[in-house]
């Protein structure tokens, strides 16, 4: 009986330390992510966020039931694409005359995507004054994606780093979204090519460049119709 | 038995996942290409 408290014993300091662990990583991450998911403040949360990578592989290292690495970097990654997005169109569609947003959505716009740059702010729909991204089709996207695929997967992205089966499923609803967006939005530039790279910086290759980072659904697909589903709990 | 099932599932599984990203990633270097191939032709 002794040894059977002990044993639990044991284990229950395993797992509170191990916890402890997480948490002492996890907010370093949050920190930085938050901080990259603005998007102007990314460079000051990278050091935040590879430090608590560090302390969490140290503390796997140390023989804590830490979260699998590849969990944390899909979570992570996808809470600060979903954030950037959500933010930056939110930016565009809600505060599109704010000195920050001229600056840099329009300063983006100008090097990347002439649908940022030319007639910016000058949209209107009927006698209603819209104002931001003039580009056809650009607002719709922005409403749709941010409502309907965004922030469910920012949420997802949450419940997947408290290793939660809806967060696991929710984030492979989302990736299969980013199927429909990746498409979509890119035959919509396709399409109206002349508005969005003419006379702009680095014209077509500069928009691939900077936005190929976002094919994170992609990239996470195979994991997670491949990984072993117990290890989410209900 | 069913471990093999699994497995032969899971086997399945990853080849279809492997396809999907060549289809993909085909698709996206396609659409990449002929983007390019519309800067050529303009005055971009």
């Amino acid at each position: 009986m002794a040894t059977t408290t002990n044993v639990f014993g044991a284990y229950n300091a395993h797992q509170d330390e191990s916890k402890q662990a997480q948490w002492r990583a996890d907010k370093w991450m949050i920190g930085g992510t938050l901080l990259m998911g603005t998007g102007v403040l990314g460079i000051f949360g990278l050091p935040l966020f590879f430090y608590g990578l560090w302390l969490q592989m140290q503390a796997a290292k140390a023989g804590l039931s830490v979260r699998p690495l590849i969990v944390t970097l899909i979570g992570y990654l996808v809470i600060i694409d979903s954030s950037l997005n959500s933010l930056g169109w939110a930016m565009d569609l809600f505060a599109n005359h704010s000195l920050i947003n001229r600056v840099l959505t329009s300063g983006w716009g100008a090097v990347f995507d002439g649908g940022y740059f030319w007639h910016y702010n000058e949209l209107k729909m009927g006698p209603y004054t819209i104002g931001g991204a003039g580009a056809p089709g650009e607002k719709a996207w922005e409403i749709s994606l941010i409502l309907a695929c965004f922030c469910p997967r920012l949420a997802a992205a949450i419940g997947l780093l408290q290793m939660k089966r809806w967060g696991q499923q929710w984030l492979i609803v989302t990736c299969w979204m980013g199927l429909i967006v990746w498409i979509g939005y890119n035959l919509n530039m396709t399409f109206y090519a002349d508005v969005r790279y003419a006379n702009i910086t680095f014209p077509v290759w500069g928009w691939w460049i900077y936005d190929i980072f976002y094919i994170t659904p992609f990239l996470a697909l195979p994991y997670l119709h491949t990984v072993n589903r117990e290890i989410f709990t209900d | 038995m069913s471990k093999k099932i699994v497995s032969e599932q899971d086997r399945r599984r990853k080849k279809a996942m492997i396809v999907f990203q060549v289809l993909l990633y085909s698709y996206l270097l396609g659409l990449f290409l002929f983007q390019l191939h519309l800067y050529s032709l303009s005055d971009w």
